[in-house]
């Protein structure tokens, strides 16, 4: 895991990112009791945008971590032993990365998303695992509810919300 | 009322509406650990579910 983080400074510091965030379960865990998972998400805002057909070119982060005697498995890449899937950040999770929270992991910075922000990318997944994870977060942490409703709002994930917290909410 | 029966656990008699709101503050103590003491935890349930679980394509995370 330290690695991990080690490498995605390197690729910041390197400019073939511009910047990044943990995500999905693993930043989820940041915040909750612990839970079965197995890959590591991380959201990439590319130095990059997409090219003039649209294709989002991911290939200079892989050749490089392929360089560095990193190895494919299934659809993730194995770092250090840890299965790391990289996804290039949209709209809603680029504003995920701007505001993730710093922290320090054995004495490495990296940044993880917030509550709110998982809660609303959980919701827009709208798997029932993703539910569970919202659950998990809304009984589990502090979460500012203002900042959670503009985002929800913002992203058009306020009818969604209302629906999640009638079906698990309401008796 | 379900939620008025009683449980004995250990010297300690226990309406189930109190046993859930002792679950869910331990899962509030739980959330507060250090993110490295709950890397250390998903790696041990990542080893039981191998293990225990005979799903022997789960990775196992080295720390």
């Amino acid at each position: 895991m330290k690695k991990v983080i080690e490498v995605m400074n390197e690729l910041k510091e390197k400019g073939l990112i511009k910047d990044y965030a943990v995500g999905g379960a693993i930043a989820a865990l940041r915040w909750v009791e612990p839970f079965f998972t197995q890959d590591l998400d991380i959201f990439v805002i590319l130095e990059k945008e997409a090219n003039k057909q649209g294709l989002i070119i991911l290939s200079p982060i892989y050749e490089y971590l392929k360089n560095k005697g990193y190895i494919w498995e299934k659809h993730w890449i194995i770092i250090e032993g840890v299965p790391v899937d990289i996804f290039p950040a949209d709209i809603l999770e680029k504003k995920a990365i701007e505001e993730a929270t710093e922290i320090e992991y054995e004495g490495i910075k990296t940044k993880v998303m917030t509550p709110e922000y998982l809660i609303a990318l959980f919701l827009r997944a709208n798997r029932e695992k993703d539910k569970r994870k919202i659950q998990m977060l809304l009984d589990q942490t502090e979460i500012n509810i203002k900042k959670l409703s503009k985002i929800l709002t913002d992203h058009g994930l306020k009818e969604r919300f209302i629906k999640f917290q009638r079906r698990y909410y309401e008796k | 009322m379900k939620n008025e029966e009683r449980i004995i656990i250990s010297n300690r008699i226990l309406t189930k509406k109190k046993l859930y709101e002792e679950k869910k503050q331990f899962r509030k103590e739980r959330a507060k650990l250090s993110f490295e003491e709950k890397i250390k935890i998903l790696v041990d349930l990542q080893k039981l579910a191998y293990s225990w679980g005979k799903k022997k394509d789960i990775i196992i995370w080295k720390l």
